[in-house]
């Protein structure tokens, strides 16, 4: 039993990880629709989609941007499967980071402007998220002892009840993360048509396409954090998660990056580094 | 006293000198040659010193390093009044005054002047080596200065007599000795940086001079009150064996303000950006292997005194600020040099913090970081000036052409910058390290601590960005460029960058072998206990801290290497599009995002003078 909890439900996470993100956008826009009185698209529209881009013709702008796409998503993998095994938070935090960095790199890499713009904005939208996951982590670290994210897994209290404003705070930046309105700045359709997205297609879209699915992945396993070794309360956290970002996504517009930069350090940043405090003071 | 030794600190001054008086056609085969000795040298010299070596001078001798230090002030005195700076006047009186007092009371004892130990073996290899390759380099771009004949070969003489200065630098015991070398490094800074002689170099170069000869009064008043305090002998090593004696925190805060002068954190950070304006071999030779790394070195050398005290911690919370402040001051600069030059900042805030807190694994993770970042910033300083000279480009929001015009210089400076800030390249393993070990002090220091983890991690995450924008343009083309022909830069250039990357390669494969019989040792010979390292399985021990192997290893594959791939993949059998541009014609300039931090930098100059000010208060209670 032991063993089993201890490797092999999160193998299979990570081997399901895509399948299971498709399954959880599919659901989002389901959702999303029922609460604009839509039918929405079928669950498996997701993947309708990706058999229908495989078969694609194949297109590119250059070879270096089409590689850099695809290791986005191998790397974000990656990131996550350390999540999931319980790895250094802090290490995930940068894999994590370095995954978003090769889209960025391939947003620059090539001379199409509104895949510059878009690059340049999903910086910004880093710059805006990572500082409240640093703290995050290191109030974590100020908890347990440790950085490994297996001890939180293990552990029985709850980091919901010591750090309710860091999980305040990773609430308000998880739609710049998973690119949501108000924050979605870094892909506006309607503005820069997808940003870093729009020069993709085929094969190479699929693989930005899935990376996002990943990217959902990754910020639940992030809330679950907070349960410790309560299933019961993670999967609350999670579903609680999950509704409100698609509420939130429904009933607000988009702000521009400056509002969003503002808000997230002025307020989300603000709220994690006050508990940090209070984690470190007591 | 040691053959070798004697070449190390005799041999550049000799060779400075006949590169002055000797025909510029000598020049050449003499530089070339005198880099190799002195890098074998070096080597020669970690290898055969493995416990300390004291060696003492005649005593006229000493007669002459005080009548070299009076003549140098003077010198800065008739600076001060040639170039009407008021700053330098008075720096160069009170220095005057100082070490005029100090040499009438202080007592003449026959102490031991110098001291070779494992620390000044590691530096040794780090300046003679970097700036042999840094000498080599400046062959060819001093002969494309415009400026006479003689000053050509002045500066090549200069770089030479530099070494010499800072190999004795790293040796003194005597902190009367210590601090005229200290000056010395001062002086030929001044005159590296003022090199071109137009009035912002002018003006830069006295800004640097007085703040460093702030340094130097730092060091006289330390040596002031080792004498007042009655610990005797004023060398290093006496002031070790005093650590835990009365009123010992005052000298000691004063020689680490030397050192944060030195290594240009906030708010003296200005000298060292001023410093962009020299000939590029000078900001190489400034950033990498001389000058800066004196900071690093004087806090190690202090850091079994410094361990746990308040000095050390005020140390330990200014160097976490300044890592912060100059990562957010460096996304708003658009100077290819000045991006380089805030990193260097920002990653000594991280050497200078490792130091003071003084644990085994932070002296390794210092040293890892001093020899990683001096090897990978000397590239990058000296693909700069590739730029400058072969392709006229200074701005980095020029080069997005460069990936097209000169694919073999943006791919030499892609692995320079992934190697600052990716794993499993030294730099990183040394970030790494740091995080771990801060989390230690956190457990002790609980709000410091944390606060300094976040300032790292917040500023690693702010470096990262920097880099990716740097790196983003230049793997920038178009499709329809899928040739790659790597450009001619001429033998000079060439080799010493062909040799920096061989070096950092060599680096990386040989991480765990380095960490063994290169870093523990340094380490163990610092911090006075034994440092292990072992490899367990897929883990790799430095002390009680663990580096997971087998995550570096992917993300070796999934990071540089994949970023190395990029540049150079061609999928076949894919059709190629235009990019999309809505159908529109516009002229857009590919450039980056910047931020206007400029408005903080006075906020954080505050900061700085605050945490200045706590240093000398904490060591006065």
């Amino acid at each position: 039993m032991n063993v089993m909890n201890a490797y092999l439900i999160p193998v299979l996470l990570i081997v399901l990880a895509p399948f299971i993100g498709g399954l959880v956008y599919g659901f989002d826009r389901i959702v999303k629709a029922r609460m604009q009185r839509r039918t929405g698209p079928p669950l498996l529209q997701p993947f309708y989609d990706f058999l229908k881009l495989a078969d694609k013709r194949q297109m590119m702008v250059h070879s270096t941007h089409a590689f850099l796409g695809l290791m986005h998503f191998v790397s974000l993998w990656f990131a996550l499967a350390v999540l999931l095994l319980g790895g250094d938070l802090i290490l995930v935090i940068f894999l994590h980071l370095l995954s978003t960095s090769l889209l960025i790199l391939a947003g620059y890499s090539t001379r199409s402007v509104f895949s510059h713009l878009g690059a340049n904005r999903m910086a910004l939208s880093v710059l805006a998220y990572e500082p409240v996951l640093i703290i995050m982590a290191v109030s974590v670290f100020m908890i347990n002892g440790s950085f490994d994210t297996s001890v939180v897994y293990a552990s029985g209290e709850p980091l919901l009840y010591k750090m309710p404003l860091a999980f305040v705070a990773l609430l308000l930046v998880l739609p710049i993360k998973l690119k949501k309105s108000p924050f979605d700045v870094a892909e506006a359709h309607q503005e820069i048509t997808g940003g870093v997205e729009i020069e993709y297609s085929g094969l190479f879209f699929e693989a930005v396409y899935t990376a996002k699915w990943l990217d959902y992945i990754f910020c639940y396993t992030l809330v679950f954090l907070f349960a410790g070794n309560n299933i019961l309360l993670g999967a609350g956290l999670i579903i609680f998660t999950f509704f409100y970002l698609a509420a939130l996504d429904n009933s607000t517009a988009r702000v521009n990056y400056k509002q969003m930069l503002r808000f997230s350090l002025g307020v989300a940043f603000t709220l994690a580094f006050i508990n940090l405090l209070i984690n470190s003071l007591i | 006293m040691n053959f070798y030794l004697t070449g190390l600190y005799f041999l550049p001054l000799i060779v400075g000198g006949i590169l002055l008086i000797a025909p510029a056609k000598i020049s050449r085969p003499l530089v070339i040659l005198s880099s190799l000795v002195l890098s074998v040298l070096a080597f020669l010299v970690f290898l055969s010193v493995n416990e300390p070596v004291y060696f003492s001078v005649p005593h006229y001798v000493s007669q002459l390093v005080a009548g070299a230090d009076i003549l140098m002030l003077v010198f800065f005195l008739w600076v001060a009044l040639q170039r009407k700076s008021l700053l330098v006047g008075i720096m160069s009186v009170v220095q005057l005054a100082g070490l005029l007092y100090l040499l009438k009371n202080m007592s003449g004892g026959e102490s031991l002047q110098f001291m070779v130990d494992k620390l000044s073996t590691f530096m040794f290899l780090l300046i003679n080596i970097i700036s042999g390759i840094i000498a080599v380099f400046t062959l060819r771009y001093i002969d494309e200065e415009d400026c006479s004949a003689f000053r050509k070969k002045f500066f090549l003489a200069l770089l030479f007599w530099f070494i010499g200065a800072m190999n004795l630098v790293v040796s003194a015991d005597n902190l009367e000795y210590f601090f005229l070398f200290f000056e010395l490094t001062t002086l030929a800074s001044f005159l590296f940086i003022g090199f071109r002689k137009d009035a912002v170099s002018i003006q830069n170069a006295v800004t640097a001079l007085w703040m460093n000869q702030l340094g130097g009064i730092a060091i006289l008043a330390a040596i002031f009150f080792i004498v007042y305090n009655g610990y005797g002998e004023i060398t290093f090593t006496n002031l070790l064996a005093h650590a835990k004696a009365e009123g010992i925190l005052l000298p000691l805060a004063l020689l680490s303000i030397a050192a944060l002068i030195k290594g240009a954190q906030l708010p003296f950070s200005k000298w060292l950006l001023g410093a962009m304006v020299a000939p590029t071999p000078v900001s190489a030779l400034l950033h990498s292997s001389t000058m800066v790394k004196i900071a690093p070195f004087i806090i190690l050398r202090l850091s079994p005194a410094l361990k746990d005290t308040p000095v050390a911690m005020v140390i330990i919370g200014l160097t976490g600020f300044v890592f912060i402040a100059s990562a957010v001051s460096a996304l708003s600069q658009d100077n290819f040099k000045r991006i380089l030059a805030h990193s260097t900042i920002a990653l000594l805030a991280l050497m200078i913090m490792m130091g003071a807190i003084g644990t085994p694994v932070t002296i390794v993770a210092a040293l890892v970081l001093v020899l990683f970042h001096g090897i990978s910033k000397c590239m990058l300083f000296l693909n700069a000036g590739v730029l400058e000279r072969v392709f006229h480009l200074k701005q980095s929001s020029d080069m997005d052409r460069l990936g097209e015009s000169g694919p073999f210089t943006s791919l030499v400076m892609t692995i320079g910058f992934m190697s600052l800030l990716l794993p499993p390249f030294g730099a990183f393993i040394g970030k790494w390290l740091s995080i771990e070990t801060l989390g230690a002090l956190a457990t002790e220091k609980k709000l410091l601590g944390a606060l300094v983890i976040v300032a790292v991690a917040g500023g690693g995450a702010v470096l990262s960005l920097l880099y990716f924008k740097v790196i983003g343009l230049l793997i920038n083309r178009t499709g329809a460029q899928d040739q790659i022909r790597f450009e001619k830069t001429g033998p000079y250039y060439a080799a010493t960058i062909y040799i920096l990357l061989g070096l950092v390669l060599a680096s990386v494969a040989g991480l765990p072998l380095l960490l063994t019989y290169y870093f523990a040792p340094v380490a163990s010979a610092v911090n006075g206990s034994a440092v292990i390292v072992m490899q367990e399985g897929w883990n790799l021990f430095v002390g009680s801290m663990r580096i997971p192997l087998l995550p570096m290893l992917i993300a070796f594959f999934l990071l540089p290497v994949t970023i190395l791939v990029a540049m150079f993949i061609r999928f076949r059998h894919t059709d190629r599009v235009k990019e999309y541009m809505c159908g529109e014609k516009i002229n857009y300039s590919f450039s980056s995002f910047y931020f206007s931090t400029d408005r903080a930098i006075p906020y954080f100059s505050a900061a700085g003078i605050l945490f200045f000010i706590a240093l000398i208060i904490v060591a006065l209670i």
